[in-house]
């Protein structure tokens, strides 16, 4: 079956763009009516809140999503071609949906198009960011369009692939490093954020190829093509295990050391470990996924396979959300406006951020 | 050229928030959004609560971590003085500064008033935060001085609209010395129990520079790398900002 067909039976894409047109204009509205007050961020600490956590989740997204077709093309032979298209389709409407959503938290979005590229700060990480960035989307523009003639094969657009691949890794390396190099901020400094992003990123990109993959049959395994369903029963199925195994490492050896150690700043992993938010993240987000594809007996059954995808993309949004805001909740010399832990949650114009990237 | 800087000593300081009241005054800002704020902190429970301050205005970091992580060179340190400005034509208002800044000294503009009701809506600015009534009549927004555009980031100047006048070669702003008065920055100019002292720290007759060797003035957060250009004196009066663990485990 078709996607358009699928797409006439389940009427997804009209329902998604009008549901973004309608919480765009209500952030527009907010904003131009309160200013940056509609969102929950203020003066004692909550500077980067929920538009970041967005931005940033669909930004590694997108690079986990191109990582997963560039490697398929760059190493993995034939058996992956059926995603390939799809994920670097999805990787740019994510890096899309996600940039769209930081210039409606930027101060000056429009001035920051060339202000940033044209300021040489060399020792800015945000400055390589967005070279990086926008490197990486001429170089998935590109690739996709020579996927969409026909007629390709692995061996003509390995290249490219190899190009597209870097500039992903390089966008999610980047990223960690504007956290990681924050030595006032103990919560994020840390030599191996970069590396723990790539896994984030890896992980995400193959939880939305196997969900969206799906979507566009209409949730049914037996609508997926042959050569799908291949890739589905064997390798995609093991590879997201092994993404949740090694994610899970990193987040269980940053937990230990935060609730061990004794820096100002990492008494936030006792406050996030005592919150509910981090047990869904950690035994519904990614335990239950990883004990579902290691069972022999579940690993293969399309909805098993969409639930862990789900369940994996919800955990990694939790993850953001508290890395980000984390970082921030102990606030730095503000006296009696601040004596405690800052309290934080996403204001309803924040929470219609979160459309702009799901169509 | 002059490196400006600053010494705070906390066994004369009092509290009494003139410096505050002073840089609200000279440079408009908005109720609570203090440039220049002294701190209160205070540890343990009734019977035994020690209450402490600290005044903290922009270090001025020799090495500031938030010119680093600026996108667009929108923050800079003067090479003449060594001001660490905000060129508001540049900042595109990302906020890493805030984040990266160890201190705690920047704002955004468009945040929620800290201080309700928020007077923006008694004196509406146009293209600028407010429009208050009086108005000092400095405004370089290259520099961050004046009231502040919307979308943009803004913080403490040292007064560089005053101290950037001063004869060059001067050791030392004081507010005791009638020629010089007029370039002190307002916070020093106003700190009755003369607590600030303001002066050139590349001059090594500076009386800054005398104070910081002899008193064994540090600087805060060091480990950080930023190396503050404002140093602090606490002779045997307790210095430290208390950490909001030691707070929390203490009550
Ligand atoms: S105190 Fe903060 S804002 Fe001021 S120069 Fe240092 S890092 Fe920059
Ligand atoms: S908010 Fe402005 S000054 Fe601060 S880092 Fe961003 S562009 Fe630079």
């Amino acid at each position: 079956m078709s996607t358009a067909t699928m797409h006439a039976r389940l009427p997804i894409l009209p329902v998604a763009l009008a549901g973004l047109v309608i919480s765009v204009a209500i952030v527009l509205y907010n904003l131009i009516n309160q200013g940056h007050a509609a969102y929950g961020t203020d003066n004692l600490g909550m500077f980067w809140t929920f538009p970041i956590v967005v931005y940033d989740y669909f930004l590694l997204t997108s690079t986990g999503l191109a990582m997963v077709a560039t490697l398929a093309l760059v190493f993995g032979g034939d058996d992956f071609r059926p995603i390939i298209k799809r994920a670097l389709w999805l990787a740019l409407a994510g890096l899309a949906g996600g940039v769209a959503v930081l210039m409606l938290e930027l101060g000056k979005p429009i001035q920051a198009l060339w202000l940033i590229p044209f300021s040489f700060a060399f020792d800015s990480p945000l400055y390589w960011k967005v070279l990086c960035v926008l490197g990486y989307v001429l170089a998935l523009l590109w690739l996709f369009s020579r996927l969409s003639r026909t007629g390709w094969s692995m061996a003509s657009v390995r290249g490219m692939a190899l190009l597209t691949l870097v500039l992903a890794l390089g966008v999610t390396v980047i990223a960690g490093v504007v956290y990681g190099s924050q030595s006032m901020r103990p919560f994020w400094a840390s030599g191996d954020i970069p590396v723990a992003f790539l896994f984030e990123s890896l992980l995400g990109g193959l939880a939305f190829i196997i969900f969206f993959t799906y979507m566009a049959y209409g949730f049914k395994q037996d609508g997926l093509p042959a050569s799908v369903n291949r890739l589905f029963s064997d390798k995609l199925p093991s590879l997201l295990a092994l993404a949740i195994f090694l994610h899970m490492l990193f987040v269980l050896a940053r937990m230990t050391s935060g609730l061990y150690g004794n820096a100002e700043g990492l008494q936030v992993w006792q406050h996030i470990v005592a919150s509910p938010l981090f047990h869904l993240e950690l035994w519904v987000g990614l335990v239950t996924p990883l004990v579902l594809l290691l069972l022999p007996t579940t690993r293969r059954i399309g909805s098993v396979q969409i639930l862990a995808a789900l369940l994996v993309m919800i955990s990694l949004f939790i993850a953001r959300y508290e890395y980000i805001i984390g970082g921030q909740l102990v606030p730095l010399f503000k006296g009696a406006w601040a004596p405690a832990l800052l309290s934080y949650s996403p204001s309803p114009t924040e929470w219609m951020l979160l459309h702009p990237p799901c169509p | 050229m002059a490196k400006w800087g600053m010494v705070i000593d906390l066994d004369k300081c009092t509290g009494c928030q003139a410096c505050t009241t002073a840089c609200a005054m000279e440079n408009n800002r908005l109720p609570g959004e203090n440039w220049q704020d002294v701190l209160f902190y205070h540890e343990g429970t009734y019977p035994n609560v020690n209450l402490m301050w600290f005044p903290r205005p922009c270090f001025h970091c020799e090495n500031p971590s938030c010119v680093s992580v600026c996108p667009t060179k929108a923050t800079y340190k003067e090479p003449e003085g060594g001001f660490v400005l905000i060129d508001w034509n540049k900042c595109i208002g990302c906020k890493y500064c805030q984040v990266a800044c160890p201190y705690g000294v920047r704002f955004f503009t468009d945040e929620k008033a800290v201080v309700q009701p928020d007077i923006r809506g008694v004196f509406p600015g146009t293209d600028r935060q407010w429009d208050p009534p009086y108005k000092g009549p400095q405004d370089d927004p290259s520099r961050g001085i004046g009231i502040q555009p919307h979308g943009v980031v803004s913080k403490c100047t040292f007064c560089h609209h005053k101290v950037s006048k001063a004869p060059k070669g001067v050791a030392d702003l004081d507010e005791d010395i009638p020629e010089l008065k007029e370039y002190v920055p307002a916070c020093v100019r106003v700190c009755a129990p003369k607590a600030r002292f303001f002066g050139d720290l590349d001059n090594p007759e500076s009386h800054v520079n005398k104070l910081i060797a002899d008193q064994r003035g540090v600087r805060l957060k060091d480990e950080t790398g930023n190396k503050p250009q404002v140093y602090y004196l606490s002779g045997g009066a307790a210095a430290a900002v208390p950490s909001l663990r030691s707070m929390t485990d203490k009550t």
